[in-house]
């Protein structure tokens, strides 16, 4: 025999290899098939794309949005021809309750509950009987959480200005107002006679009044982030309560230097004077922040923050942007470039972006002792086969109840000391011991800053806590916080003291 | 056929009749039986989620309720699978038992779906049929009957063997016919018109290539195998005998650009790399071959735009699943909505605006239908058959008489099973989509005939009893090389 057929193998080996190869390639489609059909399909099922969801919601009487109180914030109308379309009370709950258009899509609740609302996606075992039933949909009520006269009240208080407000219960995380200003006419949207001249005009609209600003706008914080920047540091022990630093007594008139960039205080007040850290939130010292963010160190900075939803869109029942406290491109820990940013960051002139819904739950998290509740909505689903009822929901402990407590005291004393007073004007709700801290974001360039103010009342048992963002209308103090006040007093008067 | 058979003088033709020696085949009549209860259970199933619509105000009590959805069209289809298991019956060759009723049972859930999917996503009707159901009816009737008639007549494999360059011609010459004269249909020019007639080219082209390969391969092999050009630490087969290789590669990479047809391109690749393994068992060719397809792919892919966008939707298609990523979301949303036990033929694929939202079901994405309505299982189901389908072509290539039926066998099996993993891969996110066919379930005459074909030649195949191969013919080589010998 020649060589040429000693070394020639059977061909049935080889075939052998290539029925393994296919076995192990239709495994990867079984794997994936059960990937889509099982491992993620509740989560596509109940997306508003999914083409069920649309199909379902173009024939059924989608369920009714009600408010706290049962006020029925949205419900089915019918045109000439009998064709359903949706009505909703008030402008004031357009950012909130969304729209649904069958020309234009969806928003809001209405698009994120859509798959509920058209009475699908309900339960597994209502799923698996749908199969089976003659009216295969049980369309859900939505019942929120939601007060409709805190919120028109809210959105009153912004009145031409653009702007955000934030208020829930610190204590199970209910939202009861959250108003984004501008806003729009729901209703026009969803009234197919109007509803094409409305989209068009919203969509060309510079003040972008479909823009939710509460939960998707991102904002320079200023000083509310001190806050933050609180809870880090006593969170991590890189300072107490009584802890002084020498150099910002020293600093004088011309600021702390920090790597050659320098960092100065808003006004003279106690100029000087070594402050605890009550004391420099009192008169919103920059320089003590600025210094005890460079102690607590960048790493510690992000890992509170994150503790607190920063770094990731806040679990919630709409759509939310993610805030952060550096854009996490540079070497230093925590992604800070140098200590100019990490020092700028923790007073809240840094690379620092955050959302009015997430300052809220920093104010929430202060007000409740250190621990942060999931911010939520939607209280109940009711269908005609039963009610659903969703509970709080507790998100993790952030900082320990002692901790908390220095903040408090801290945060009251931006309220109600002698010179906090002077910066915080009109936040303090009368008759209520009131805490809470300003902002005003400097932007750089010409133009006013941001006005920002969070807070809570009462200090000993918070029931309310709120956040106010107004765009460009000057000095936190002087402009969010009276709004803050006010909107806190609103709701004391309407859930009694 | 039996071994005194074979030693008689062949009778004359008007003597044919003597020539019937029945011999049964029970295997494949118990499967048939069984894919008859599974599709008469499921046709009934269907009827019933029809006429029991909420609107359609219908008793459930009553029976006739229960009846299949279309009794005529379901027993025509099973009386003509029966009728091929006669027809093999009464041949008395000793072929495969199997393939017949696995492409029975995905023929017949073919039916289903396409009876249950809007009638009027085909145009014009011919033979009578109208509407989708009944179009595909005929399709499937004459594939079964293209499977049985191969499979019954052909005995002898020379007019294949022989001209393995003429068939590579007529390939090639069909290739250049739909690159140059093809109707661009949805971005791709796979449709080949000649007056009243229309079809896929490609898919015959995947025979003809398979063909050639067996008989290119089968003829080299021992060269390949054993021979080296040495490029540094890379063994290569010797350089001439790349040529054809590279020319693959640049016809599929052409497939890619002229055609738009990633899937095909695909296809013909993947086929003759497995075959180019089956023949060499040199794994550094296939990986090589692997290699420089994605790099070609990955050049065209910054060159042409068609690509890349496919590609980006692959990826990631919910990053735009309004637009772009349309297609492969709305499948993906099919298969969740079916969950692991599906939503019952005829219940799901909701309907908005009067259409069935994922674009093309009946033709590129059958398999998410079928992972809405049967759910995971059916899925699982369905993949199983084609397991099925290529074990058996392997076992007819491993068990053959010869190299060039060997890997004639192993090349059909592995187009019928390939081609389905690629627009499966493709309906589940695996692979980019491409518009190729489910063999046996996507709607379609080319697909439908070109894989009945396949059948008949792999059942053809399995007959070890016909005309032994002809000798190995010496090559030159081998000739020079004994005439050096002592």
């Amino acid at each position: 025999m020649l060589s040429t057929t000693r070394t020639r193998r059977p061909i049935g080996i080889t075939i052998t290899h290539i029925a393994l190869a296919i076995a192990i390639g239709f495994g990867a489609l079984a794997g994936a098939a059960g990937y889509w059909g099982v491992v993620v399909a509740p989560e596509l099922t109940r997306s508003p794309n999914d083409a069920a969801v649309i199909a379902a919601s173009r024939t059924v009487e989608r369920g009714e949005i009600l408010d706290r109180n049962g006020r029925v914030l949205a419900r089915n109308e019918r045109d000439e021809n009998g064709e359903l379309y949706r009505s909703y009370a008030n402008q004031a709950v357009s950012q909130v309750v969304g729209y649904y258009s069958r020309r234009f899509g969806s928003a809001g609740l209405e698009r994120a509950y859509s798959a509920e609302l058209a009475g699908l996606a309900t339960d597994p075992l209502a799923d698996a009987l749908r199969k089976f039933g003659g009216n295969p949909y049980d369309p859900q009520d939505l019942r929120l959480s939601l007060d409709y006269g805190l919120q028109r009240a809210a959105i009153r208080a912004l009145g031409d200005q653009k702007g955000a407000v934030v208020m829930l219960d610190p204590t199970t995380g209910e939202v009861l107002a959250m108003a984004s200003n501008p806003t729009y006419d729901a209703s026009a949207i969803a009234d197919p006679r109007t509803a094409e001249k409305t989209f068009a005009a919203l969509q060309d609209d510079p003040d972008n009044p479909l823009l939710p600003r509460a939960t998707l706008g991102r904002y320079v914080p200023g000083s509310v982030f001190k806050i933050v920047t609180a809870i880090a540091a006593l969170g991590s022990g890189a300072i107490t309560p009584e802890t002084t630093f020498r150099e910002q007594a020293e600093a004088g008139d011309d600021g702390l230097l920090v790597n050659g960039f320098r960092i100065r205080e808003g006004h003279s007040l106690r100029r000087g004077q070594a402050l605890t850290l009550p004391q420099a939130t009192e008169i919103s010292s920059n320089i003590f922040y600025a210094l005890a963010g460079l102690e607590t160190g960048g790493a510690n900075l992000v890992d509170f923050a994150g503790r607190l939803g920063f770094g990731a869109p806040l679990p919630f029942d709409l759509p939310t942007a993610a805030s952060q406290v550096t854009n996490g491109r540079g070497e230093d820990p925590g992604g800070f470039v140098d200590d100019v940013e990490l020092a700028n960051a923790a007073y809240g002139q840094g690379e620092t972006f955050v959302t009015p819904l997430q300052m809220a739950l920093v104010a929430s998290t202060v007000a409740n002792d250190g621990v942060l509740m999931k911010p939520r909505l939607v209280t109940a689903l009711e269908g005609k086969r039963g009610t659903r009822e969703l509970g709080p929901e507790e998100l993790r402990r952030v900082i320990s109840a002692d901790d908390a407590q220095a903040i408090q005291g801290a945060m009251r004393r931006a309220v109600e000391g002698d010179l906090g007073r002077q910066f915080t004007s009109g936040a303090k709700v009368p008759g209520v011991s009131t805490a809470g801290k300003s902002g005003t974001a400097e932007l750089g360039g010409s133009g006013e800053p941001h006005s920002w103010f969070i807070g809570f009342a009462p200090v000993n048992q918070p029931r309310i806590a709120i956040a106010v963002l107004v765009e460009r209308a000057g000095r936190g103090g002087a402009v969010a916080a009276p709004i803050g006040g006010n909107l806190m007093a609103r709701y004391f008067e309407e859930f009694g003291q | 056929m039996t071994a005194s058979a074979r030693s008689r003088p062949a009778p004359a033709l008007p003597r044919i009749l003597g020539q019937i020696r029945p011999r049964p085949r029970w295997l494949e009549l118990r499967l048939l039986v069984l894919v008859a209860i599974v599709l008469v259970v499921g046709s009934a199933s269907l009827g019933a989620t029809v006429r029991g619509r909420p609107d359609a105000g219908a008793d459930l009590f009553d029976p006739s309720v229960w009846l299949p959805l279309d009794v005529t069209a379901l027993a025509i289809y099973l009386g003509a699978l029966f009728a091929a298991h006669a027809a093999q019956v009464l041949a008395g060759r000793r072929t495969d038992q199997v393939l017949l009723p696995a492409v029975g049972m995905l023929g017949g859930i073919s039916l289903l779906l396409m009876q249950r999917l809007p009638q009027d996503l085909v145009g014009s009707g011919f033979f009578g049929a109208e509407g989708l159901g009944q179009v595909q009816l005929v399709w499937l009737l004459l594939s079964v009957a293209v499977a049985t008639t191969v499979g019954i007549v052909v005995r002898s494999d020379s007019w294949l063997r022989q001209y393995k360059y003429t068939w590579a011609a007529a390939g090639i010459a069909l290739l250049l016919l739909t690159f140059v004269f093809g109707s661009d249909v949805g971005g791709q020019r796979l449709t080949l018109v000649i007056g009243p007639f229309s079809g896929q080219p490609s898919e015959l082209l995947k025979v003809i290539l398979v063909i050639f390969l067996a008989g290119y391969l089968s003829e080299n092999r021992a060269l390949l195998v054993e021979q080296d050009t040495r490029l540094g630490p890379i063994r290569l087969p010797p350089i001439p005998y790349l040529v054809p290789m590279a020319a693959m590669w640049a016809i599929a990479l052409g497939i890619v650009v002229v055609q738009r047809d990633l899937g095909a391109a695909l296809l013909f690749f993947g086929v003759f790399l497995l075959l180019l393994y089956a023949a060499t068992a040199r794994i550094s060719l296939v990986i090589g071959g692997l290699i420089a397809f994605f790099l070609g792919s990955a050049v065209l892919a910054t060159l042409f735009e068609h690509i890349g966008t496919r590609i980006a939707i692959w990826l990631d298609p919910f990053a735009d699943p309004l637009g772009a990523g349309y297609q492969v979301v709305q499948s993906l949303h099919a298969f969740a909505r079916g969950g692991l036990l599906g939503m019952g033929l005829g219940n799901g694929l909701p309907m908005i605006g009067g259409r069935v939202t994922i674009p093309e079901v009946h033709t590129d994405f059958p398999l998410a239908a079928l992972g809405e309505e049967l759910g995971l299982i059916g899925v699982l189901g369905v993949l199983g058959i084609y397991l099925v389908i290529i074990e058996r072509g392997l076992r007819i290539g491993a068990a053959a008489a010869d190299d060039f039926r060997s890997l004639l066998a192993t090349g059909l099996a592995l187009v019928v099973g390939i081609q389905a993993f690629i627009i499966a891969a493709g309906n589940l996110k695996v692979l980019p989509l491409t518009g190729v066919t489910l063999p046996f379930i996507s709607y379609g005459g080319s697909s439908l005939l070109v894989n009945g074909l396949v059948i008949g030649l792999l059942l053809a195949l399995s007959d070890k009893g016909v005309e032994p191969p002809p000798p190995p013919r010496k090559r030159r080589l081998d000739r020079i090389l004994r005439r050096g010998a002592p």
